[in-house]
């Protein structure tokens, strides 16, 4: 039983790490532009299915490094026309606006390349299990934590130590002041979301390849990655982190014990610490009031 | 709202849109209708066009269409032409009811086919049954839709879940093993599914080692496989259907499990084994039908019928079962000379369908007492290499009639009421 449980916690963190990838790109537009970005998870099946277009021409690796900055020129587009002039609404319509978008998504990719999954396979040396004993460990889902792990440090050395991060930083504080400051305010956002979706386009091209690519996929992922922000705290990058892998093993852990809860778990887990601290683990009390 | 650069306010300009959006909509409602043939006989088919079940939905679709368009070539249904209108049920209960009401009401339909989804399509069968028109599911397996929850407008084309465990149970435990571990999708046809395979895992004297029941959804199996794997079955029975499936094979090749133990299932289909990569094309499982039928009439010429209408690609057991919903309700109306739903219902019972529909080898016909299908179980092994054409994906070892896998009508729990 104790090495089922180990297993299971092991498990919950690369599919924790897996959210985390996810919840920080929503986490970045969340914090800076007031969006809740329920097209994500298109953004995110977009970005697999470009992948999935574009390996028989560039291979595995070259998708991995096109497809996400392609989603995020999609991205960039989308919130220049769409989303910009509802910055200064109620969070209500852009909220609205990016629940239709994900409807337009996924009708958008079953129109192009239809209902019917599609498989992506990935290179052969990463799709075997690294031993019988852990042979949930295959070499995939070890490159996605490894994706994962050096995505995220790229992006708090971004936010850390560049002039763009720190004014990134600096807007989810209080953006009225970086404006008056003389910061382009609208560049920023734009660049801030862009960022956020590369990020989901980076998730689909690693969903791709360990799930295949279906028209709904998104939708599926998004849930768990908002919890891990609530989880976490709003506000709070590294609460996002913390979140996705807390989730990620929570749900583990329930598979040994109660196999049919492993997903409602999440939800428990939600109200949990939302009964507690309503901020969230380490999110700062009044944001996004 | 902190974060505001710009004021908020609601100009004149966007309600003027709005109303110019809502008159348009009002509008262009009426022109479709007004668009049909006026004389043409109007069924309606509403199943998921979106969500989880959307390709399978779309195929019975095209197969719909076709029967369709082949009745009508040959002079419709009592003289006048056939109007197919479909509908999306989204997958959603409330979505479904409403669109066969819909169909009824304003449409005036005169037969409904569908869902995919189980509860969609019993659900839908409260109100077909209300306003007394004839309705056959397409592909919606659980076995109440013909057994307990049976009325007497209510036909089902595919199988039951019970006619699917029986088909394949005994080779599986034979070839296989008797130490058995089930993934089971947590819902009516997961739950059903997996009773059905149970109760003959018992008869044949072996033994179920655990039963992981999974949320409909479900996009990651790893946890549930480590406690399978721990569990050390002969056999690993693989429930969930469309994607999760898809996603649960694909983990356990990766995983190399299928190396350790037999993975096998109860229902499988051409949509899933085409969205896995080769490696995950494993194991014993039945399939309603298929297309490569060597020998057997008509099934050469609908395989490429149905591929110029396809965008090359063959047809399905969900494109046959749209095709045969909609043949059904054409021959039976051309025998009766009648569209009234309580004659065509009864005439229905034991009717045989002719070669050009059936499209396999055994007798097929719909029971008199609980109006399911006894159509064939094509029993066989999933390939990982194609055999020649890229879409044979699967080896038929033997069709086995339906007749021979279904319970006695009497063990259904089915009783129908028919109206004054």
């Amino acid at each position: 039983m104790l090495q089922l449980l180990l297993f299971n916690v092991t498990n919950g963190l690369i599919i924790g790490a897996f959210y985390v990838l996810m919840a920080l790109g929503l986490s970045l537009i969340l914090n800076l532009s007031n969006v809740i970005n329920f097209a994500h998870g298109g953004f995110l099946v977009v970005g697999g299915y470009i992948a999935y277009t574009i390996t028989p021409y560039v291979g595995f690796w070259g998708a991995l490094l096109i497809a996400p900055p392609l989603t995020a020129a999609i991205g960039l587009l989308v919130e220049r026309v769409l989303i910009r002039p509802l910055y200064g609404r109620d969070p209500l319509y852009s909220l609205l606006l990016t629940f239709g978008l994900a409807f337009i998504f996924e009708d958008g990719t079953r129109f192009i390349w239809g209902a019917q999954g599609k498989p992506v396979t990935v290179p052969a040396f990463l799709a075997q299990p690294l031993s019988n004993e852990f042979f949930f460990i295959t070499g995939y889902r070890l490159f996605m934590v490894a994706t994962v792990a050096v995505a995220v440090t790229l992006l708090f050395v971004l936010l850390r130590y560049t002039r763009l991060g720190i004014r990134i930083r600096a807007g989810t504080l209080d953006l009225e002041t970086v404006s008056a400051l003389g910061v382009n305010v609208g560049l920023l956002r734009s660049l801030n979301f862009a960022a956020g979706i590369y990020l989901a386009g980076l998730s689909g091209v690693l969903a791709a390849g360990q799930l295949g690519l279906e028209p709904t996929m998104g939708a599926g992922l998004l849930m768990p990655s908002f919890i891990a922000i609530i989880v976490g705290g709003i506000g709070s990058l590294t609460g996002t982190l913390l979140g996705g892998l807390l989730i990620g093993v929570a749900s583990g852990i329930t598979a040994v014990f109660l196999p049919a809860a492993s997903e409602a778990i999440m939800y428990v887990l939600m109200a949990v610490v939302l009964l507690i601290r309503p901020r969230g683990l380490l999110g700062e009390e009044g944001m996004m009031t | 709202m902190k974060n505001e650069i710009h004021s908020m306010k609601l100009d004149r300009r966007t309600v003027i849109k709005t109303a110019v959006a809502a008159g348009v909509a009002q509008i262009a409602s009426p022109f479709v209708i007004t668009a049909r043939a006026a004389d043409a006989i109007k069924i309606g088919m509403v199943d998921p066009l979106t969500g989880a079940y959307a390709a399978v939905a779309q195929n019975e679709v095209i197969g719909a269409k076709f029967a369709v368009e082949q009745i009508n070539a040959k002079g419709g249904v009592l003289g006048r032409p056939l109007e197919l209108l479909v509908e999306d049920s989204a997958n959603d209960v409330g979505t479904g009811v409403q669109k066969t009401r819909k169909l009824i009401e304003r449409d005036q339909v005169s037969f409904i086919i569908g869902d995919v989804n189980s509860g969609v399509a019993q659900a839908m069968a409260q109100v077909t049954a209300e306003k007394k028109i004839l309705h056959i599911v397409s592909g919606g397996h659980t076995d109440g839709i013909t057994g307990k929850d049976c009325k007497w407008n209510l036909f089902r084309v595919c199988n039951t879940t019970r006619m699917e465990a029986n088909s394949v149970s005994d080779i599986l435990f034979n070839k296989y093993g008797k130490k058995w571990h089930f993934i089971t999708p947590d819902y009516a046809f997961g739950h059903t599914l997996q009773q059905a395979g149970l109760a003959n895992l018992k008869r044949l004297g072996g033994t179920m080692t655990g039963n992981e029941l999974t949320p409909l959804g479900t996009t990651d199996y790893s946890a549930y496989l480590i406690k399978a794997r721990a569990a050390n079955p002969d056999v690993l029975l693989v429930l969930p259907q469309g994607s999760d499936m898809v996603n649960c094979l694909k983990q356990i090749a990766q995983f190399g499990i299928d190396k350790q133990i037999h993975v096998a299932g109860l229902q499988q289909e051409l949509e899933s084994l085409e969205s896995m990569p080769p490696e995950a094309r494993v194991g014993i499982w039945m399939f309603e039908w298929y297309w490569k039928q060597p020998g057997v009439a008509g099934v050469e010429q609908f395989v490429a019928d149905i591929r110029k209408r396809s965008n090359g690609k063959v047809p399905t057991a969900r494109t046959w079962f749209g095709f045969t919903s909609v043949q059904t309700y054409a021959l039976v109306a051309n025998q009766e000379k009648s569209l009234d739903a309580v004659k065509l219902a009864k005439a229905l019972g034991n009717f045989e369908l002719p070669a050009e529909v059936k499209l396999q080898p055994n007798k097929v016909y719909y029971r008199a007492g609980d109006h399911q299908l006894m159509t064939s179980s094509f029993v066989g092994e999933a390939l990982q290499k194609p055999a020649g054409d890229p879409e044979d994906l699967f080896r038929v070892d033997q069709v086995v009639a339906g007749d021979k896998v279904s319970p006695a009508e009497s063990e259904t729990g089915c009783t129908l009421q028919w109206p004054a």
